[in-house]
C-alpha cells in the first residue's frame, strides 16, 4: 500500500469551498478521474483521505495537498494529476502527484501574501512601533489573549497598483500554535480601521521544522 | 462580474459557496457566439434548487445547443440578499455572474406556492419590474414552468408566459421562437402571440377574467384568437428522451445530493389528494436497459456514490426487479449505493428489500396517509392494514429497526376516529416489532409519524373541498398527541399556518397578485421557511386589502362553478374529477390505471390507450 500526495492550488471561486465540502468534492473528483484509490473496509467503505493544513474559507492557496492510498504499484502520476485536475472544479488545479514523502506532522509554519485595497502603510508603521499587540484568540476551550508581536514583530509593507502588500510567515501545523493571518487583520481592523473582510490572503508556502518546503 | 464588490459580500455571508458557481459539470460558453441567454431561476435556496431534477434535465437540454447558454440563479439567503442590496449587486447567474436583466429569457420554476414571494424578490433584486405590463421590449421575457403553473393565476400579472406540462420539447421550441423574434425584430407582443401556438404555452395577458358579484369567476375570455383552453405539453414516449448524464455536482451540500434516475413519469395510483398524480398523467416508463446505462454513465460522470431511482411511484415500474439486478452487477464494485424512494407498501417485496440493502442500509419510510381503512378508501390510497403489516414485518425481519410513516390530517370526511386511527396504526407497528423473534438484541423500535395538513389542490378530485380551518387542524393535532401512548412513537406535525397560506394561493385567482406584491413589499419572502415566515404580516396584508383568505381556502366549491384554472387543461377532464369526488364521499375506490382504465381522459394526450391491458389482470381486479 502506498500513500500518494496530490499538490493542488485553490484560488478564485474555489476559495469559497469550505474544508468540509472540499473533502466531498475531492472524493467525487477522484471517482470521476477513476484514480486507483483504496477504500476503507467495513460497512461503509470510503476513500481514505487526509488534507495537510486546512485553509480558511475565502483564503486562496498555491500549496494545498491531499494524501490518499493506493494498492497499485505502477502509477502514471502525470496522467493521474491531469485526470484529477480535469475532474475538479474551476480554481482547483493539481500541480503534481507523487509518493508522499514528508510527514504532515512535521509542518511548522506557512507563508502568506496579503493584499488589501488602499494605502495602509502608515497603519503598519504604527503596528511596528507597538511594544505589544494583544488580541483574543478563540480556542476550543473559550478564548485567550495572544500577543501578536511575539509572532509578528514587524510588517514590511509596500503599495503596488493601489493595494497595500505584505508577507507573513506564521506558525502552523497540528501541534503547537497555529496562527491564522486573519487574526492579524482583525487586530489591524480594530485598531486602525483596515477593512479586513476585503483583504486577499494567499498561502504561498508551507515549511517543515527543518525549514524545508513541505511540498515539491 | 466576479469582482471586489462581490468578493466583499461573499466574505460577509454564511456558506458563500452557494453564490460562486464553478461546480464540476457547470457549463461555460463564449458570450460572443450566442443567440440566446436563458436564466433558469429557482425561487428557493441553492441547496433546495440543486436537488431539483427538472433543472438538471433542462440545463442539459438547452446547453446542447452551442448557441444557447442556460445558466442558473437561486434565491440568495437573507444575509446575502442584505449584502447584495447594500453593495448594489444585482441578482446574477452563477456561471457568468451577469445580472438577470441581461438575459433574453428569465425562467422560474414554480414548485411550491410559498416560494411565490421569492420570485418577486428575485426580479426586484435584478432590477426587473415585477409586473409584465411595466416591462418594455428591452427587458427579458419572464416566464414560468413547473407544477404550480396549473394554477399560478395569483402570479398572472407578473409573468409574460407560463408553460404547462413537460419542458423537454416545449422549452427548446420557446427558445427557437425567441431567437427568431430577435433576428427578425418582432415586438414582445408579437412574440407572445406567436408563442401561444406552442403546445402548453399560456399567455396570461391574453385571457380576460371576469368575476360574479359573489367573488366567483364568471368567465375566462381568450383574446386575440388564442385557444380557449391551454393543454399541457407532454413527452409521449419517455424512451425518446435521453436521461441527463452530466449533472452539475454541488459543492455546498444539496438537500438531495446524489445521482437521480427518473424511471417513470406519472403515476397509476390516482390518490385523490395528490396533485402530481393528476398533473403528470398518464404514467410512462423508461426501459430498464436505458435506465441502467444512464445510471452507470451518470455515476461515472459525477463521481456520486449514491444513485436514486426516482419517480412518483418507483415500485410500479414493470421492470423494476430486472433493473435492480442489472444495476447490482456494477454498483457494489463501484462503491455505489442504491436508494429507492417512494416505494409502495402493497408491493414492497422481500427480494426488493434484499436488493436495496445489499450496499447500504438506510431508513424505511411508508405513507399510509390516513389512519383508518374508511378514510384511506376516501382518498383512494389503496393500501390495507394487512399490507402495512406485511411490509413492516418484512422490514423488521430484514433488520430494520426504524419506520417512518407519513400521514395527513384535515382530509375530506375526516373525524376524530380517523385521527385516533393514526396513533393506533403506529402502536400496532410497535407491537409487531416486539413479536418478531429475531429482533436485534437490546435495540428498541422507533416509529415516527409525520403528519402534514391537507391542502386541497387544483386539478384533483378534492379541488372542490374546503380546507379545515386552522383551529380545526390544531384541535386534531392535540387529539393525536393525546392518543399516542408509547414512547417508541414520535409525532411530528406541520405548522397549520403555512398550510393555510398554501391553500389560499393554490386555489387563488388573479386578484391575489396585489396581496402577494404587498406582502413582499412588507418584507415577506422565504415564506416556506418557518424561521422566516411572517404569518401576522400576511394576515395584515389581506386585512388591509380587504381580501378574504377563507373564501379561497375554506370554501366548498360547487362542482358546476367555474374555477380560476378551468382554462388550463392537464388531460384529465373535469367530469372525471367530479365523479372521483363523488366516489370519495361514499368511500368507493378506483383501481390503479395500469389494471383498469377509469376513463380520466389523459389517454387523449397520447392519442391511444395508456397501457397494453393484460386481460387476465383486468378480470382479476374487476
Amino acid at each position: 500500500m502506498n500513500t500518494i500526495r496530490a499538490w493542488f492550488t485553490k484560488t478564485g471561486e474555489a476559495s469559497y469551498i469550505s474544508h468540509l465540502d472540499l473533502q466531498r468534492v475531492m472524493g467525487r473528483a477522484m471517482r470521476r478521474a477513476k484514480l486507483p484509490v483504496w477504500y476503507s473496509k467495513g460497512f461503509n467503505p470510503h476513500i481514505y483521505m487526509t488534507f495537510a493544513l486546512p485553509l480558511s474559507l475565502g483564503q486562496e492557496s498555491l500549496v494545498e495537498s491531499v494524501d490518499f492510498r493506493s494498492e497499485e504499484e505502477n502509477l502514471d502520476f502525470e496522467a493521474m494529476a491531469k485526470a484529477l485536475s480535469d475532474a475538479l472544479p474551476r480554481g482547483i488545479e493539481v500541480k503534481k502527484m507523487y509518493f508522499a514523502d514528508t510527514d504532515a506532522a512535521k509542518i511548522a509554519s506557512a507563508k502568506y501574501q496579503v493584499r488589501i485595497a488602499g494605502d495602509w502603510t502608515s497603519a503598519m508603521e504604527k503596528y511596528n512601533a507597538l511594544p505589544e499587540a494583544i488580541i483574543e484568540k478563540k480556542t476550543k476551550r473559550g478564548s485567550k489573549p495572544l500577543n501578536l508581536k511575539e509572532q509578528i514583530p514587524q510588517i514590511e509593507s509596500w503599495v503596488r497598483d493601489g493595494e497595500t502588500c505584505f508577507a507573513l510567515t506564521l506558525p502552523a501545523g497540528s501541534s503547537g500554535l497555529n496562527l491564522n493571518p486573519s487574526l492579524l487583520l482583525q487586530y489591524l481592523e480594530q485598531q486602525y480601521g483596515l477593512p479586513a473582510a476585503q483583504a486577499h490572503i494567499l498561502r504561498v508556502a508551507i515549511y517543515t521544522e527543518d525549514g524545508g518546503k513541505f511540498l515539491g | 462580474m466576479f469582482n471586489e464588490n462581490l468578493k466583499a459580500a461573499l466574505a460577509a455571508v454564511q456558506k458563500p459557496g452557494r453564490y460562486t458557481g464553478g461546480e464540476p459539470g457547470c457549463v461555460y460558453k463564449d458570450k460572443s457566439d450566442l443567440d440566446l441567454r436563458f436564466a433558469f431561476c429557482f425561487p428557493d435556496t441553492y441547496e433546495v434548487g440543486m436537488s431539483f431534477l427538472g433543472m438538471k434535465i433542462l440545463y442539459e437540454e438547452l446547453n446542447k445547443n452551442p448557441h444557447w447558454w442556460c445558466e442558473r440563479a437561486f434565491m440568495p439567503w437573507v444575509d446575502m440578499k442584505a449584502e447584495m442590496e447594500k453593495r448594489n449587486i444585482p441578482l446574477y447567474c452563477l456561471e457568468s455572474k451577469d445580472p438577470l436583466s441581461e438575459f433574453d429569457i428569465v425562467g422560474f420554476t414554480l414548485q411550491y406556492e410559498l416560494s411565490y414571494t421569492n420570485i418577486l424578490a428575485m426580479l426586484d433584486m435584478a432590477g426587473i419590474p415585477l409586473r409584465a405590463a411595466d416591462r418594455d421590449d428591452t427587458m427579458p421575457l419572464v416566464v414560468a414552468g413547473g407544477p404550480c403553473v396549473c394554477n399560478a393565476e395569483p402570479l398572472a400579472p407578473f409573468f409574460d408566459m407560463m408553460m404547462l406540462g413537460e419542458g423537454e420539447e416545449q422549452l427548446p421550441a420557446v427558445c427557437e421562437l425567441t431567437v427568431r423574434a430577435k433576428k427578425e425584430g418582432w415586438s414582445k407582443k408579437q412574440l407572445l402571440r406567436a408563442m401561444a401556438d406552442i403546445p402548453g404555452c399560456y399567455i396570461p395577458s391574453l385571457y380576460e377574467v371576469n368575476y360574479n358579484e359573489d367573488g366567483t369567476v364568471k368567465e375566462i375570455l381568450p383574446l386575440d384568437g388564442v385557444p380557449a383552453v391551454v393543454t399541457k405539453a407532454i413527452i409521449k414516449d419517455m424512451n425518446s428522451q435521453p436521461l441527463p448524464t452530466n449533472f452539475i455536482v454541488p459543492m455546498v451540500g444539496a438537500v438531495h445530493d446524489r445521482a437521480q434516475i427518473e424511471v417513470l413519469r406519472g403515476c397509476v395510483r390516482g390518490c385523490r389528494f395528490c396533485q402530481a398524480g393528476f398533473l403528470y398523467r398518464p404514467m410512462r416508463e423508461r426501459k430498464a436497459e436505458m435506465l441502467n446505462e444512464a445510471a452507470r454513465d451518470l455515476c461515472a460522470n459525477t463521481g456520486y456514490d449514491e444513485v436514486s431511482l426516482t419517480s412518483l411511484s418507483t415500485s410500479d415500474h414493470s421492470q423494476l426487479e430486472t433493473l435492480l439486478d442489472e444495476m447490482l452487477e456494477w454498483t457494489p464494485e463501484q462503491h455505489v449505493n442504491m436508494a429507492l424512494p417512494s416505494l409502495r407498501i402493497d408491493n414492497f417485496s422481500e427480494s426488493l428489500i434484499q436488493k436495496t440493502t445489499k450496499v447500504r442500509k438506510s431508513g424505511l419510510t411508508f405513507a399510509p396517509e390516513a389512519g383508518t381503512q374508511r378514510l384511506r378508501d376516501v382518498i383512494n390510497k389503496n393500501v390495507t392494514w394487512e399490507e402495512i403489516e406485511k411490509s413492516c414485518r418484512t422490514a423488521f425481519e430484514g433488520g430494520y429497526t426504524g419506520v417512518k410513516l407519513y400521514f395527513m390530517m384535515g382530509l375530506p370526511t375526516e373525524t376524530m376516529e380517523d385521527i385516533e386511527g393514526i396513533a393506533e396504526t403506529a402502536q400496532k407497528i410497535v407491537d409487531l416489532y416486539y413479536q418478531n423473534p429475531d429482533k436485534p438484541k437490546g435495540r428498541g423500535v422507533q416509529v415516527t409519524i409525520s403528519v402534514s395538513c391537507f391542502v386541497p389542490k387544483p386539478h384533483t378530485p378534492f379541488q372542490f373541498c374546503p380546507q379545515d380551518t386552522k383551529e380545526m387542524l390544531e384541535e386534531k393535532q392535540r387529539h393525536l398527541v393525546r392518543s399516542v401512548k408509547s414512547k417508541k412513537i414520535t409525532v411530528r406535525y406541520h405548522d397549520s399556518k403555512t398550510s393555510f397560506l398554501e391553500a389560499v394561493f393554490a386555489k387563488g385567482d388573479r386578484r391575489l397578485a396585489d396581496a402577494l406584491e404587498e406582502a413582499y413589499r412588507r418584507g415577506c419572502y422565504f415564506d416556506g421557511w418557518d424561521d422566516q415566515f411572517k404569518y401576522d404580516t400576511w394576515l395584515e396584508v389581506f386585512h388591509d386589502l380587504g381580501v378574504d383568505m377563507a373564501f379561497y381556502a375554506n370554501r366548498q366549491i360547487p362542482t358546476d362553478e367555474i374555477t380560476p384554472w378551468d382554462h388550463l387543461h392537464y388531460g384529465v377532464t373535469k367530469r372525471y374529477l367530479i365523479s372521483e369526488y363523488e366516489k370519495a364521499l361514499s368511500a368507493k375506490t378506483t383501481p390503479p390505471c395500469n389494471r383498469h382504465c377509469a376513463g380520466c381522459g389523459a389517454n387523449k394526450l397520447l392519442g391511444g390507450a395508456c397501457f397494453e391491458y393484460d386481460q387476465s389482470v383486468v378480470h382479476q381486479n374487476g
